[in-house]
């Protein structure tokens, strides 16, 4: 689909993969920080204060300041996608480790009596249990994922953010509005997804009391 | 302390065990103390006194900080704590059930981890949850959608799907309303009289101690053993004043409970089939069409409640007070009439028991 001088569907795949990759690989790095922070209050201290802190960092700086320090093309859409990485790991440390505590002490107390070892634990108890608070923090991690991939287009990063940026400079506003409608349906979009993929996850959650 | 029992596989041997937390409290200070194969050992004190601490240092979950666990004879500390716990059902308060496990799954946890094929864990489990008398109908659902009792039949089913001969229970029914209490623990002892478990019981609550206890230790703050002793031996003989204390008021009364009754007469009462017609002119036991009484008939023809019914002995079913002095004691003072009605196993009705008649028997009981 063609509009505004722009292939529309491939604007929309690029501001998905460059949205939703990070959201992936930044969740697997929090992963373990998450469980760190979970299992050890100094490690938590340092951690949670500083995942906090990353994500203060202006997106636009980081994203300009990755290809000095990392030695990437300039216009790389890796720039991106590693910024907003930063992010998701900068909100995700902190809700891997609250989804953690939240399981309750007397399931894992009762998985340690009956046999489980730490890897089993984390895998077959922990984790599924943490899935609903785990969910939340993802959605908040992805819809700001799906907004911040626009300020990429400052730099020559292509996305619906590209449309804004375009029709700002031609002073065409129905482009820039095209822009900005498709990037929060997108944003609401995945973040069905994330909600209908944690409620599969946690048919128990749902349990009539 | 008695020293370990010969011969006996499945004991559990506490030897001066002693437990210092990192912060400098003390959890145990020297406890020693053997628990018999296939007996209910109850772990009975005031909060604080490290009887939940003690209970984890047979399956590892406490290291001591002093002394020795031994297992079957063998030092806990030997074995792989994850194989050793495979090894030894645990039943936690409020039940512990995996929220995100269908009930068969929960159960059927041990036998995955012991290496069973799903399917084989799962028709395991499905006997197991037969055993402790919950409906196969139950098995497909989530925990959250149980009865707070029927959540902890969950979790005994879940301690018992690994086929460990021993069990530590740690304050198990806390959680539950007293009706349903009493529901599981005589459903334990009905299962431990089939099972015959070695099994560590700890609880709060000195009556359920004695009511399910084989043997009963009594810890103080610090744990320090009070007494150990069977539960008629610590209601006739408290060791000191904080066992007195401890057991509580109505001890004598309680103790009636261990008593058996065996010698006691039972009296012939006037019995009817039918309740119209005129009055009895005396209180008179109703009976229906399969001999079991139904109500008392006040010599005025009014019908009044049976008051607690006094079963000789105890038949297959655990019953509380059957059999013993404190059931036939119970329910002459509970009968309108003043003399209580007596059943066998069946219900059906035996004759009448006098309250003298109890203290005449009493009287003639050895003294303590």
């Amino acid at each position: 689909m063609r509009a505004f001088g722009y292939e529309i569907d491939e604007l929309v795949v690029a501001h998905v993969l460059l949205a939703v990759v990070p959201v992936l690989l930044g969740l697997v790095v929090a992963l373990p920080l998450g469980w760190w922070a979970h299992r050890s209050p100094v490690a938590r201290r340092v951690l949670v204060p500083l995942s906090g802190a990353l994500y203060t960092i202006p997106s636009l700086a980081l994203i300009v300041v990755i290809p000095v320090v990392l030695g990437t093309p300039i216009l790389s859409p890796l720039n991106v996608g590693l910024t907003l990485t930063i992010y998701t790991v900068a909100l995700l440390v902190r809700s891997v480790a609250e989804a953690l505590d939240a399981v309750p002490d007397t399931v894992t107390t009762a998985a340690v009596a009956v046999g489980y070892r730490p890897a089993g634990l984390l895998l077959g108890v922990q984790l599924p249990l943490a899935v609903p608070v785990l969910t939340a923090g993802v959605r908040v991690a992805s819809v700001s994922s799906f907004s911040l991939v626009t300020v990429g287009a400052l730099v020559g990063i292509d996305s619906l953010g590209t449309l804004m940026t375009s029709g700002f400079e031609q002073a065409y506003p129905l482009m820039v509005a095209a822009g900005v409608v498709g990037s929060v349906a997108l944003a609401f979009l995945f973040d069905a997804l994330w909600l209908g993929l944690g409620r599969g996850l946690t048919p128990w959650s749902r349990a009539g009391v | 302390m008695p020293p370990a029992e010969p011969g006996g596989l499945h004991v559990i041997e506490f030897r001066d065990v002693g437990k210092r937390f990192a912060d400098g409290t003390v959890g145990l200070e020297s406890l020693s103390l053997t628990a018999r194969e296939g007996e209910i050992t109850a772990l009975v004190g005031p909060s604080g006194c490290g009887k939940t601490t003690s209970l984890r240092t047979v399956n590892r979950m406490v290291e001591p900080t002093s002394g020795s666990v031994h297992l079957d004879g063998r030092d806990v500390a030997d074995a792989d704590p994850a194989q050793l716990r495979l090894g030894i059902g645990y039943v936690i308060q409020q039940a512990g059930l995996f929220p995100h496990r269908r009930v068969i799954d929960n159960v059927a946890t041990v036998p995955v981890l012991q290496g069973l094929s799903r399917r084989e864990a799962r028709s395991r489990a499905a006997a197991v949850l037969e055993r402790v008398g919950l409906d196969g109908a139950l098995a497909q659902r989530w925990p959250a959608q149980l009865s707070g009792g029927q959540q902890q039949r969950v979790g005994v089913a879940r301690a018992l799907a690994g086929d460990a001969p021993v069990l530590l229970m740690d304050e198990p029914f806390s959680a539950v309303d007293p009706v349903v209490r009493v529901e599981l623990q005589d459903e334990l002892l009905r299962l431990q009289a089939e099972l015959g478990k070695t099994i560590l019981f700890v609880t709060h609550d000195i009556d359920e101690a004695i009511r399910l206890g084989d043997r009963v230790a009594v810890l103080r703050v610090g744990g320090r053993l009070a007494q150990f002793a069977p539960p008629a031996e610590l209601l006739a003989h408290p060791a000191d004043g904080f066992v007195t204390e401890f057991v509580g008021r109505d001890r004598g009364y309680r103790r009636l409970g261990f008593v058996e009754a065996g010698a006691l007469p039972l009296v012939d009462l006037p019995t009817r089939r039918d309740g119209g017609a005129d009055p009895p002119g005396e209180w008179t036991v109703l009976l229906d069409g399969a001999e079991r009484p139904v109500a008392w008939l006040a010599p005025d023809g009014g019908r009044h409640d049976l008051g607690s019914v006094y079963t000789t002995d105890a038949g297959d079913g655990v019953q509380e007070g059957a059999g013993t002095l404190r059931g036939a004691l119970d329910a002459a003072l509970s009968s309108p009439a003043r003399c209580g009605v007596a059943v066998d196993a069946e219900g059906r009705y035996r004759g009448g028991v006098a309250a003298d008649d109890v203290l005449a028997l009493l009287e003639r009981e050895p003294a303590r």
